[in-house]
């Protein structure tokens, strides 16, 4: 356990070094927020509720789903790189599971984003944008549970097509439409309730609800306590079904490893 | 009592075809062509606990893909090796506490941190305690001198540097085995010789069984008591790098210097293979001419300001190997 708490820091350490690139995402974070924010206040111009309920309410799901983008953040190429560059090698001679070095990395760049994004753009959201406060303290814990799921969820999803780069060594398409799937059907960038029904419908039984708009529609309040709980019941789930899914995955690619260049 | 055992080891790659140009490339695209590829093909040998054992073979000989068996990087296509009780790939991660290894092309630090980080990492990694740690972590700074650049961080380093820092991680837990492949690779005469002799000090004082592959027949005859030569996924010699010398190198030079310039020498026996005058090397087979005997014969004719008897060095006898000069006799591989 000690050993991957180590390659945690070691992540957070290695994102240090580059200390400029953080200051840039800070900045990225923040405008990103305003960004939206204008665009959505343009929208509710038109129809002129601009303090009404249901404004504040969809600025507080952007604000949140920003918030939580900005630390979902992963080392997406870390496979890849290991797998083209053959120092995968490496990683196979140390007496560590590979997934759990992996998942501690990831772990790391993560605390990382939250100590230098995170906590200016909550500063931010907090005290400028006044987003709405969760419903209750209750709530609130909820919220803080689901979000954790909502991770790994996407950690788990990131890692079975991380993983096919042992069969393809060239996974740059493969992010590419997952991330994309991931933004539109997650409801990351659109709130859900604004989503056609059939769109809405599909959101619900893919995978990728479970990663923001869950635990934002908790935090607002949007769903009876029951439904809460099935809601983070199936978060549950879908974590187990892709990380059954990303070990088997792992289980063949070990017999299938080339070390690339020697 | 053998410390690795290996018996009929095979490793077979699929490789994709690839046809030439942009139309090839094309085909390849849509009607992908794999083909079968032995690296390496039905070899056994063993080592004794605490042996020093070189693999040297040409580019491609499958040296490299046996040590990543042996290292359980890579698994076998057929076969099996056992490492000190435990099968390398299926115990894989058991195995990798108690073995090290460096690879001379890639490093197995962080690169983007200092040196020292590493190390305080791979004391967790290798749960070591903290006393071990520091008696070892004192005895490289020693050997290696790693005090001097020690908390830089890695890419700022030279190739030298990252060498020794390189090699004195992969030996911090203790490791029953080492594997070093090709360690000593793009170093200056000087930084050779300190990882030559490092090497020979660990091994002597803790018995660690170390396994070399090298392109640098320096390497192995400085280092080595045993030699692999591998060729074509197969081993073709197994022994110490001298017997090679004495069964292989038949032939030595001499080099003589003539007071005044001399031409149309004939020795029977001995063959002249560059003259320039006043200097003519001759080459013989030295079970069939004496060198003695060649000497003083031409002392006798002829005034003589120098000469320098040259032994086949290894190199060549080797190059003569790979090139398919010299065919490796079966009972001179006493193991295999």
């Amino acid at each position: 356990m000690r050993t991957y708490v180590e390659f945690a820091k070691k992540a957070i350490q290695n994102n240090i070094v580059y200390r400029v690139n953080s200051y840039a995402g800070i900045i990225n974070t923040i405008v990103m927020i305003f960004v939206n924010i204008a665009i959505w206040r343009a929208i509710y111009e038109e129809e002129a509720t601009l303090e009404g309920l249901q404004f504040r309410l969809v600025i507080t799901y952007i604000v949140l789903s920003f918030l939580m983008q900005s630390i979902f953040v992963m080392d997406e190429y870390l496979i890849q790189y290991k797998v083209r560059s053959g120092s995968i090698s490496t990683d196979m001679l140390r007496p560590i599971s590979f997934l759990g070095y992996v998942f501690s990395h990831n772990i790391g760049v993560m605390l990382f984003r939250i100590i230098i994004q995170l906590t200016p753009a909550l500063l931010v959201a907090i005290f400028f944008v006044k987003i709405l406060p969760p419903f209750s303290p209750l709530i609130a814990l909820y919220f803080a549970i689901s979000v954790l799921l909502g991770y790994l969820v996407l950690y788990s999803i990131n890692l079975v097509v991380w993983l096919t780069s042992f069969w393809y060594f060239e996974i740059f398409s493969f992010i590419t439409i997952k991330d994309a799937a991931v933004m539109i059907l997650s409801g990351a960038l659109l709130p859900i309730w604004f989503m056609p029904n059939w769109l809405y419908n599909l959101v619900q039984i893919t995978p990728f609800g479970s990663i923001y708009s869950v635990p934002i529609s908790i935090y607002l309040g949007q769903l009876p306590e029951t439904e809460i709980y099935t809601k983070i019941l199936l978060q549950i789930i879908w974590i187990i079904v892709f990380q059954v899914i990303g070990r088997l995955l792992w289980h063949c690619a070990q017999k299938r490893i080339v070390v690339q260049g020697g | 009592m053998s410390y690795i055992e290996v018996n009929n080891l095979v490793k077979d790659y699929k490789i994709n075809v690839k046809k030439r140009g942009i139309l090839g490339s094309m085909q390849s695209l849509l009607i992908p062509e794999y083909k079968m590829i032995r690296a390496v093909d039905d070899i056994s040998f063993s080592i004794k606990k605490g042996e020093m054992v070189g693999f040297i073979g040409p580019n491609g000989a499958g040296k490299s893909t046996t040590v990543k068996m042996l290292t359980g990087i890579l698994m076998p296509t057929s076969g099996n090796i056992i490492t000190g009780g435990l099968s390398p790939h299926s115990d894989r991660k058991k195995n990798a506490a108690r073995i090290g290894a460096v690879f001379g092309q890639r490093t197995q630090l962080w690169w983007d941190l200092p040196a020292e980080d590493t190390f305080d990492l791979l004391r967790y990694v290798y749960k070591m305690p903290e006393k071990k740690f520091k008696a070892n972590m004192e005895t490289f700074n020693e050997l290696l001198g790693l005090n001097e650049f020690i908390s830089k961080p890695v890419r700022q380093l030279s190739l030298g540097q990252r060498m020794r820092a390189d090699i004195a991680a992969s030996l911090i837990h203790d490791p029953e085995i080492v594997f070093f492949d090709e360690p000593t690779i793009g170093l200056d005469v000087v930084a050779k010789q300190k990882v030559r002799d490092f090497v020979r000090h660990m091994n002597k004082e803790k018995n660690i069984t170390m396994l070399f592959t090298t392109h640098d027949m320096g390497d192995i005859e400085k280092t080595c008591d045993r030699m692999l030569i591998i060729d074509k996924g197969k081993i073709i010699y197994d022994g110490t790098p001298d017997d090679i010398k004495k069964k292989y190198a038949k032939y030595r030079t001499l080099i003589i210097d003539f007071v005044e310039k001399q031409s149309g020498i004939e020795i029977p026996g001995v063959e002249v293979c560059e003259d320039k005058g006043n200097k003519v090397q001759f080459r013989f087979i030295k079970d069939e001419v004496s060198a003695q005997e060649l000497i003083s014969s031409l002392t006798k004719k002829y005034e003589i300001s120098d000469f320098t008897l040259q032994e086949a060095d290894i190199e060549n006898v080797i190059r003569e190997i790979y090139e398919g000069g010299i065919k490796c006799d079966e009972n001179l591989c006493g193991v295999c």
